[in-house]
């Protein structure tokens, strides 16, 4: 507990000396939705208030695009913290949009346990530090299918046995990987077959099954809306955002693990960050045990360190345990695709080139 | 009772099978690696290639050059390094496993191993198995001094090698076992199983457990849904053994053809390379083991006809041209490619005459794989149980099982036992008739020549002649002329009648059966049927008289090879 004090005694120290000058800000760029909400209460607020600093919330929807034009802008609006994809973050840093991130930043665990020990394997990077696992799944609106019910994503394209729209996340990413999957490719082949020209073919021949049906969403709260609302009845999402609108809102929505596609969610700096130190203060607080922990006690993802998932117990509203609706539970991680990072950071160009070709003349097109 | 002897013996073949195993395991992970690395590096694998899509230029060039380059590497090791100046493969681990001979040197088969890493690195269409073989067999053949311990230990620790390397890299242990077996001893006695299954687990202990290797190519498959669908996988395995026999007679056409070119060996791998990149321009699955191909054959509709068609006779031509112009490697991997895409057009087929009587293309792509790959290598037990390993599927072991026998019965009469079987005859080592023939095949009587005979001068009479035989009580004499070359025997029967001075030149017989030096202990055995006499006369290339051979020694010799033959088969614990 020792490390935890210090940390708090620091941290008072510090709210004190913020306090002497005019307050200061941190910029957090951020998702929203559910997923701000439970960063608001878990990380956000307790910042502020031990630190005095007034935190200002950005929204945006992920991506490397964006952070490139933020960069590149003129005089663009202050950016300190990005919570962004792993995947993006590692092209980011590659391009050199992100500053380098220095490890000995990151708290220890309570117990002591150096930073590096307590988070994963490969969870510390040059540039960032992989703070949740989350899933993009698939789920179903149950009253759409009061008989059988969908379980693999084979189902997902099959709009014989399962009518009804289909909503996607308006991105080249995840919808392919799952179109070979229902062709029944294993797991560990997936991005070898989709680095040919014949495998895009056959992923988009998937897709083109459902093509009539698709609805596009790019906002990461609006699957969980379009399902809960009856709009369509199978939507990819992301799996904290189905599990709340379940329990919050009671929305009768159904995850299908089946080839979840996980991925992580980094904090990481952009390149030139303007208050260095108060951003690393800003990350060290988020990524400590006890704010991870209680993350994951308020929406469904799993946190990257062993010593924040200790803490994972109850809901703190609905009171039900989290740990079996956590994408590392046991059960999913086996069913569960890994998103292979590096492939997808290196094929940024070709997917977006094939997926705006398939939209617009509904070729596979190079 | 366990004698001391015995459990020395017991103890020292286990450690045997235990310490090849776990190195030739490590070695094979080794070497599997270092080949999808080096893929990965030089953008011989789809996977990386993909990453550098936005460099066009760039692919291109290392689509020509990497093969191109890589080949002019290989030739330039196995001139300078390799001194049988080629490839070493299953033929030689069989040859060091079967026999006394002396192996290759340890500098040529490192030199082998790496030139074949060099091959498969840059992409060239050979197969990695071969190599494995044989990297497997450097290590058996490592612990071969430990011989005089234990008889046949040299064979042993050889099939101990080899089953190891492949049950590591196939991940499937009772796959590695019965091939180093049904391959490299050819014989399964005690001795021998117990070690070789020890080897063959400890691959699999040291992939699995040490590695946590994945299963190599699952494929879900529910079953065959109509009996009549066995009758096409038998029609399948008679296709794929006219397909495979072409394969074969093509690779050794294109070693024929490879000297005719003028093309110096050393730059050979390398026009053969640049060849290959050509054609990958267009056809990029032509390049290396063709992993997704692979995978891509078992999915409905990945392929149309004519598609599959252009790729197997790619696939099938430019393999032919790398093994024959001198790349270093097998013929495994590329056998299976063949076999699953022709599989699979024969599946599109069938489903066109059939449409609803039909289980899909994967049973129909599985078993043209295996029966396309089992007479290539000779294995028809390995390759059921490769599919029973890699797929771990048993509805499509059975399906596979039934191609695989007809395809293996087609082929051995259209072109020979394996394509290793066919290599060792043109290298005198003829297995086709078992390996008595085989061993037989390698002994020369001259071996057993012996001085003592009695030799006579075309121009001396019958008197003389009678005068020597009476002292030293022999029947027959064998006559030279001045230069020492022979001119016949005289048999006493024939001079009975014949008066003293008739020239015993008038009389020598030279119809006899008659040895060279050449002469092998299996020719010598089959003439000896026609043999009426005490020895048979040994002679020269030049037609001089060099002694004779009793016939109670080459009765002796063949007793002796056939007895180890016997005693190595029948060994037990």
């Amino acid at each position: 507990m020792r490390g935890l004090e210090a940390l708090v005694v620091a941290l008072c120290l510090l709210a004190g000396a913020a306090a002497a000058d005019e307050r200061a800000t941190l910029t957090v760029v951020t998702w929203g939705g559910a997923y701000e909400a439970a960063q608001r209460a878990a990380i956000f607020a307790p910042f502020e208030a031990k630190t005095g600093v007034e935190l200002e919330i950005v929204r945006w929807d992920g991506g490397v695009a964006p952070l490139r034009a933020h960069l590149a802008a003129e005089d663009p609006p202050r950016w300190d913290v990005v919570d962004m994809l792993r995947s993006d973050a590692r092209a980011a840093c590659r391009e050199g949009l992100l500053a380098p991130f220095d490890a000995a930043i990151l708290a220890p665990a309570p117990d002591g346990t150096p930073a590096r020990d307590d988070f994963h394997d490969g969870a510390i990077a040059d540039c960032f530090v992989s703070q949740l696992v989350f899933a993009t799944v698939i789920a179903y609106d149950d009253r759409a299918f009061p008989g059988d019910k969908p379980q693999t994503v084979a189902d997902f394209f099959d709009l014989e046995r399962f009518p009804g729209k289909r909503a996607l996340r308006e991105a080249p990413v995840g919808l392919f990987d799952w179109a070979l999957r229902a062709y029944g490719v294993p797991r560990s082949q997936i991005y070898e077959l989709l680095s040919t020209e014949r495998g895009f073919r056959l992923a988009f021949r998937r897709l083109d099954q459902i093509r009539d049906d698709l609805v596009w969403w790019r906002d990461g709260a609006t699957p969980a809306r379009l399902l809960a609302e009856g709009r369509v009845a199978m939507a990819s999402g992301y799996n904290g955002r189905f599990f709340h609108a379940r329990i919050a809102r009671g929305a009768p929505i159904s995850v299908i693990w089946d080839s979840a596609l996980l991925a992580e969610n980094v904090w990481a700096m952009p390149a030139g960050v303007e208050d260095r130190d108060l951003a690393e203060r800003f990350i060290r607080f988020a990524t400590a045990a006890e704010q991870l922990g209680a993350v994951a006690n308020r929406i469904s993802y799993g946190p990257t360190r062993a010593s924040a998932m200790r803490r994972v117990g109850l809901h703190v509203e609905a009171g039900i345990p989290m740990r079996p609706h956590l994408p590392t539970a046991p059960r999913h991680l086996e069913r569960a695709l890994r998103k292979d990072y590096g492939w997808y950071a290196a094929t940024e160009d070709l997917r977006r080139r094939r997926f705006e070709a398939w939209r617009s003349n509904g070729v596979a097109g190079r | 009772m366990l004698d001391r002897a015995s459990a020395y013996r017991i103890g020292l073949v286990s450690v045997v099978g235990l310490g090849v195993g776990g190195v030739a395991a490590l070695a094979a992970i080794a070497f599997v690696d270092a080949v999808l690395w080096l893929n990965e590096a030089l953008l011989v694998s789809a996977y990386a290639r993909a990453q550098y899509d936005a460099h066009p230029r760039l692919l291109n060039a290392a689509t020509v050059l990497v093969p191109a380059l890589g080949g002019l590497v290989v030739g330039l090791i196995v001139r300078r390094w390799v001194r049988e100046r080629r490839g070493l493969g299953p033929p030689d681990a069989i040859l060091i496993a079967q026999t006394r001979q002396p192996p290759p040197t340890l500098k040529s088969g490192l030199a082998s191993t790496t030139a074949a890493l060099v091959s498969l690195g840059t992409g060239s269409s050979v197969g990695q198995y071969g190599p494995l073989v044989y990297l497997g067999t450097i290590i058996g053949a490592a612990v071969g001094p430990l011989e005089r311990h234990v008889a046949d230990l040299r064979a042993i620790a050889v099939a101990c090698g080899v089953a190891s390397a492949i049950a590591t890299a196939f991940n499937a242990p009772i796959a590695g076992l019965v091939f180093a077996h049904e391959v490299i001893l050819r014989h399964y006695s005690l001795r021998a199983f117990a070690p070789v299954a020890v080897a063959a687990a400890t691959g699999h202990v040291v992939a699995n457990v040490v590695f946590e290797r994945p299963a190599l190519f699952r494929v879900a498959f529910e079953g065959v849904r109509f009996g009549h669908e066995f009758l096409l996988f038998a029609l399948l395995g008679v296709l794929c053994a006219g397909l495979a026999a072409g394969f074969m007679a093509l690779i050794l056409l294109a070693g024929r053809a490879a000297p005719r070119t003028r093309v110096p060996p050393w730059l050979r791998p390398a026009a053969a390379g640049l060849v290959l990149g050509l054609v990958a321009l267009e056809l990029p699955e032509v390049l290396g083991i063709g992993k997704e191909t692979l995978r891509f054959a078992t999915i409905e509709g990945a392929f149309t006809m004519p598609e599959l068609a252009v790729l197997v006779t790619a696939k099938l031509t430019l393999t032919a041209l790398c093994v024959g112009f001198g790349f270093v490697g097998g013929v495994f991997s590329p056998a299976l490619l063949i076999g699953i895409l022709f599989g699979a057009l024969f599946g599109m087929g069938v489903a066109e005459a059939l449409p609803a009587a039909q289980s899909g293309v994967v049973p129909y792509a599985i078993c043209g794989m295996m029966a396309v790959t089992s007479p290539v290598i000779g294995a028809p037990l390995t390759t059921i149980l490769i599919v029973f390993e890699l797929t771990r599927n048993y509805d499509l072991t059975i399906a596979a099982m039934v191609a695989v026998v007809f395809s293996n019965l087609v082929a051995y009469r259209l072109f020979g036992r394996s394509l290793f079987d066919v290599q060792l005859r043109g290298r005198s080592f003829d297995l086709s008739l078992g390996r008595d023939k085989a061993i037989l095949g390698l002994r020369r009587v001259s071996d057993f020549r012996s001085g003592d005979f009695i030799a006579l001068g075309a121009d001396e009479r019958v008197e003389t002649l009678v005068r020597r035989l009476k002292t030293s009580g022999r029947a027959e004499a064998l006559v030279t002329d001045r230069d020492g070359r022979y001119r016949g025997l005289v048999r006493l029967q024939d001079v009975l009648d014949e008066p003293g001075t008739t020239r015993l030149a008038d009389l020598a017989r030279a119809d006899g059966v008659t040895f060279d030096e050449r002469t092998t202990l299996w020719e010598a055995m089959t003439q000896l049927r026609d043999f009426i006499g005490e020895a048979a006369p040994l002679i020269g290339s030049d037609g001089r008289l060099l002694g004779v051979v009793p016939e109670g020694a080459v009765i002796g010799g063949y007793m002796e090879a056939v007895h180890d033959l016997r005693r190595e088969e029948n060994a037990g614990a």
